[in-house]
């Protein structure tokens, strides 16, 4: 068939765009969403090790939300990833806030603070556990001997091993790790209120705290948004630092256990379990994965809406 | 910025002076761990125990050359570096050919295409481990560095693309229009016009996707058995497990492993934080 | 999007095949290698000159040694299973976790005709490899382990004691050595197997063998008064744990043990031979767990764990078969005992190290190391509810009968007997 010389360039044109176009789509289906779409699928049907047996229909989901032995454990682990969740939306992301207000200023050493904030978050996970892991240690461990050399014994204490202490242990040490995150995030945002609107404020005589409360805050809501988004979606596949710190069960007696380890455990199995099970494993990944997207999308849009209201 | 108005009045220097405080006590806390883990390093597990605090002899490194001499950790860290580097380069390549098609053509797909990445940027794939872990078999690709280098690029690809559009889009139609007159072809014009304005947002993806996959545990944990593929934070795990009570090679082990990343980004903190944060600072 | 990308798999799945197959083609020429994995990442040296030994005697077959850390060994070896790969000989696991393998046909059975060394051992130790269902045997058995308690004997004289028998002589001991300013016990509760075999290290001797017969024919349950007795006598004796024990996870306590700073550590057999190795100038003795009252039996847990298993889908199953054999001979036994300073369960060996002689003796009057041998075929394992529950009471947060009833109820899900 003849072409003419514009079909000719058209079709030369798309087969340009399509060769630009087809392998990051074909590579993204294939490691992404084909993985998803059969996390969904397996979680329909009972697992023998890695080879798939019987459709089950919701049987596992019911076993991982209601069943007599996964149910609790599930739900015991929500609560801890729900107290990490407002923890450290107080203490990271609220801290963050306050110590970008401070850099904001760009008091004396403010490069100094500012690189200096961020060394943790360019650490790994796992050097950050093992670390903390280390000087939370009760008997050789520098917290403690800190303590014992100032006089505070009363205050010495097992930390990961006390189940009143090991949870909240474990959320300083992912704060200290990713506070630096906020910190910068909410930095720049301030840096990108118009200096107009805080030099007027001044010359009306508003107080530091109005003009935090009434300008800064509202200004840099976008950041809020997203840095409460990444800290969502963070604290609900909460992973590395229990796994490090507290081992797969989530010890003292499954006080410290959260949803990633639960989903670990069942999925590959423990030493002291024997049990690996795909099926239930997809279906607590499926139920996490559809109460993230939910509520991240809630969650972003509301904030977004709070965002303009200003 | 205001700072010269501000001092001019008695209050704010006492607020000043609070915050300063407070800045100092936070990089205090943010810096005195990592010191304190180099310090061990260079002490023996005794040394440790009784004096945790003290200032170390430099000249004692046979904690070091026992990490570097009779353990993986070399390998792990030559793992580490070419995961991470053939991550990036696949990130930037189809990253770039992604967003370069949807800033550059108009097309009634491009719309498709950005919600098809947007969607990979929210759903975390941790999450689908378990399918990817039997696609990689199916592939053959278990337990070789290939299987982290496909699932790197498969996450890191979606923000890539979002910056280089973001970025491409943003230069004017003058710079093609004027190649295409002389008669360069559409292939010609990206590689030697437009890209080579890109290279700044290319830096942005690039560190903002070496760090976290420099740093990952959990699909290394998860893949990747045989020793001589280990990744640094996975072999850190196993050599952690062989030495537990030698809290001096512990410490050695820890900074060595944190060493690399800690001062490339001391030399380079601006585009690392420049990088890290780009997802979140529009 | 699906139909395109299976296409691709298969297309390269193909492509793998088809290098594989010239791969083995090639290997066939040469002799016959053999993959050996194992979790013993420790033994490593003592498995080389074991194939030594062995190519002296079989030429042709080379063996390739490969360890993987304990934690993720079962994950990684079931995964290359199913995989349809993995070594042709496998280091495995007893009990449920053989089963979790040997169900699903990963393994090849094992007899009196293929392996005609299963003659050499006791009928206990094969039990340990056989799996339920179809009562044959999948694993060449390789150590018995025992739970008991390790002392610093030199710290013992030093202070003027000598071992307990019954409990009272032990918190009299606890006391005696506390006076002195010495920890008694290095363990500590942080690590959640720790606790499991700290039960088994202390407890055995007040359980009883009768407790053990009567919960498997149902008789009696967790609640039993001996069960709950025992474990409020596990919490009295707590108070002489490492200083600040619930903190002290696994690594911890076995160093302030090497370091000399605890008398006694309750825990494996297998702890012998890693103190010594850590701190060698380290004299040390085994007892097992006190009794109740004098002239009661006094018993130490015992199980075994693990076996060396044949690859079914092996393509060198005759290759890894005369290497399984070599591995059940009183020979392989004997240096096995005497280099690993672990129990062989072949019969007839010569034990030349005077603990493991010790540890050997104790063997003649033991119970099963309850959950592991018993209670870890299911969801929630018994193994994880003593741990957590033990873990718990040892803490101060619930009482010796609240865990006795958590751990019954959590048994009896799905244990016939206790739902009667």
């Amino acid at each position: 068939m003849p072409v003419s010389p514009k079909q000719a360039r058209t079709l030369k044109h798309r087969s340009w765009v399509a060769f630009l176009v087809v392998p990051p789509i074909v590579f993204m289906s294939l490691f992404v969403v084909y993985p998803i779409l059969s996390a969904f699928a397996y979680a329909f049907y009972e697992w023998r090790g890695l080879a798939r047996g019987e459709f089950i229909g919701l049987a596992n989901f019911r076993e991982v939300l209601f069943g007599a032995t996964m149910g609790p454990v599930v739900w015991n682990a929500f609560l801890h990833n729900v107290y990490a969740l407002v923890a450290l939306m107080i203490i990271q992301n609220g801290g963050g806030f306050f110590l970008a207000w401070l850099l904001y200023k760009e008091p004396f050493g403010f490069r100094f603070h500012r690189v200096a904030v961020f060394v943790p978050v360019v650490l790994s996970t796992i050097i950050v556990g093992f670390l903390w892991k280390l000087f939370l240690n009760p008997n050789f461990g520098i917290v403690n001997q800190a303590l014992y050399s100032v006089g505070l014994d009363s205050l010495a204490k097992p930390w990961l091993g006390d189940s009143s202490t090991a949870l909240g242990a474990l959320i300083l040490a992912n704060a200290w790790h990713f506070i630096g995150f906020p910190t910068l995030v909410y930095l720049a945002g301030m840096q990108r209120i118009p200096s107009e609107i805080v030099e007027a404020a001044r010359l009306d005589g508003t107080t530091e705290w109005q003009l935090l409360k009434g300008i800064v805050w509202p200004l840099v809501a976008p950041s809020t948004t997203i840095l409460f988004t990444l800290l969502f979606i963070g604290a609900f596949n909460w992973f590395e630092i229990p796994y490090v710190m507290v081992g797969l069960d989530g010890s003292p007696f499954g006080t410290t256990d959260v949803l990633g380890l639960v989903f670990y455990r069942t999925a590959f199995g423990n030493q002291s379990a024997s049990i690996q099970n795909f099926g239930q494993g997809s279906a607590l990944a499926t139920l996490l994965f559809l109460f993230i997207v939910v509520f991240a999308s809630m969650l972003t849009l509301w904030l977004r809406r709070r965002e303009i209201q200003f | 910025m205001t700072t010269m108005t501000e001092s001019a009045q008695p209050r704010p220097i006492s607020f000043a002076f609070l915050a300063q405080i407070i800045l100092i006590m936070n990089s205090f806390i943010m810096l005195y761990p990592v010191v304190v883990m180099v310090f061990s390093a260079f002490k023996t597990t005794g040394e440790i125990f009784e004096h945790p605090f003290a200032l170390p002899d430099f000249t004692q490194v046979q904690n070091f050359a026992r990490v570097l001499g009779e353990t993986s950790m070399p390998t792990y860290f030559v793992n580490s570096i070419i995961v991470t580097g053939a991550s990036i380069i696949l990130i930037l390549v189809l990253g770039t050919m992604a967003g370069y098609a949807v800033a550059r053509y108009e097309s009634r797909t491009n719309t498709f295409i950005l919600l098809f990445f947007l969607a990979g940027l929210m759903l975390p794939l941790k999450l689908a481990v378990i399918p990817l872990f039997i696609l990689l078999r199916d592939l053959n690709l278990l337990d070789s560095r290939w299987s982290l280098i496909v699932t790197y690029t498969a996450i890191g690809l979606p923000s890539a693309v979002f910056i280089m559009a973001g970025f491409l889009r943003s230069l004017p139609a003058e710079l093609e229009d004027a190649a295409r007159i002389d008669g360069a072809s559409e292939p010609r014009i990206m590689w030697s016009v437009m890209l080579p304005l890109a290279r700044p947002p290319m830096a942005i993806a690039a560190i903002q996707n070496a760090v976290p996959i420099w740093n990952d545990f959990f699909f290394p944990l998860v893949f990747i058995q045989t020793d001589s593929a280990k990744t640094l934070p996975q072999g850190l795990t196993t050599f952690m497990g062989e030495y537990t009570t030698d809290w001096g090679m512990l410490f050695a082990g820890l900074t060595i492993a944190a060493a690399p990343i800690t001062l490339l980004y001391i030399a380079l903190s601006r585009q690392f934080i420049q990088g890290m944060t780009a997802g979140a600072v529009k | 999007m699906r139909g395109l990308t299976m296409n691709l798999t298969r297309r390269m799945l193909m492509g793998v095949a088809m290098g594989g197959y010239l791969l083995s083609a090639g290997a066939a020429m040469a002799k016959t290698e053999l993959t050996f994995w194992s979790w013993r990442q420790e033994d490593k040296t003592f498995y080389q000159d074991i194939i030594k030994k062995f190519q002296e005697k079989e030429p042709d077959i080379s063996v390739k040694f490969e360890t993987y850390a304990p934690e993720n060994y079962q994950t990684i070896l079931s995964t290359a299973l199913a995989a349809g790969r993995g070594p042709d000989v496998i280091q495995a696991r007893a009990y449920g976790n053989l089963e979790s393998i040997a169900t699903p046909g990963y393994l090849l059975a094992l007899d009196k005709q293929n392996v005609p060394e299963l003659a050499n051992f006791p009928d206990s130790a094969l039990a340990a490899e056989t799996l339920r269902s179809d009562s044959k045997v999948y694993a060449v058995p390789f150590a018995m382990q025992a739970q008991l308690v390790v002392y610093n004997k030199k710290i013992f004289k030093d202070a003027g004691v000598n071992p307990p028998k019954t409990w009272d002589e032990l918190m009299a001991l606890c006391q005696a050595l506390k006076a002195k300013n010495i920890n008694p016990f290095s363990n500590g509760t942080a690590t959640a197997w720790q606790n499991e075999t700290i039960v088994g290290g202390l407890l055995s001797s007040m359980l009883g063998k009768q407790f053990e017969e009567d919960i498997v024919s149902g008789k009696a349950n967790f609640t039993d008064p001996r069960f709950v007795n025992a474990l409020t006598k596990l919490k009295d004796v707590s108070q002489y744990f490492a200083p600040n024990f619930t903190g002290v996870d696994y690594p911890s306590s076995q160093q302030l043990f090497v370091a000399g700073r605890a008398a006694m550590f309750a825990g494996g057999s297998y702890e012998v031979a890693n103190f010594k190795n850590q701190n060698p100038t380290l004299d040390l003795g085994v007892f097992p767990a006190p009794v109740l009252k004098a002239g009661d039996e006094a018993l130490i847990a015992t199980y075994y764990d693990g076996g060396y298993a044949v690859n079914a889908k092996s393509d060198k199953k005759d290759a890894a078969l005369k290497f399984v054999r070599f591995l059940a001979t009183p020979e392989y036994g004997t240096a096995f005992t005497n280099t690993l300073k672990n129990l062989s369960p072949i019969k007839g060996i010569k034990i030349e190290d005077p603990i493991t002689q010790e540890v050997a003796k104790l063997a003649e009057h033991s119970m099963s190391y309850l959950m592991l041998v018993r209670f870890r075929y299911q969801e929630p394992s018994g193994s994880v509810l003593l741990q957590s529950n033990v873990q718990k009471m040892l803490a101060g947060q619930q009482t010796p009968e609240q865990a006795a009833a958590e751990i019954n109820k959590g048994v009896a899900t799905y244990y016939k007997p206790f739902q009667k």
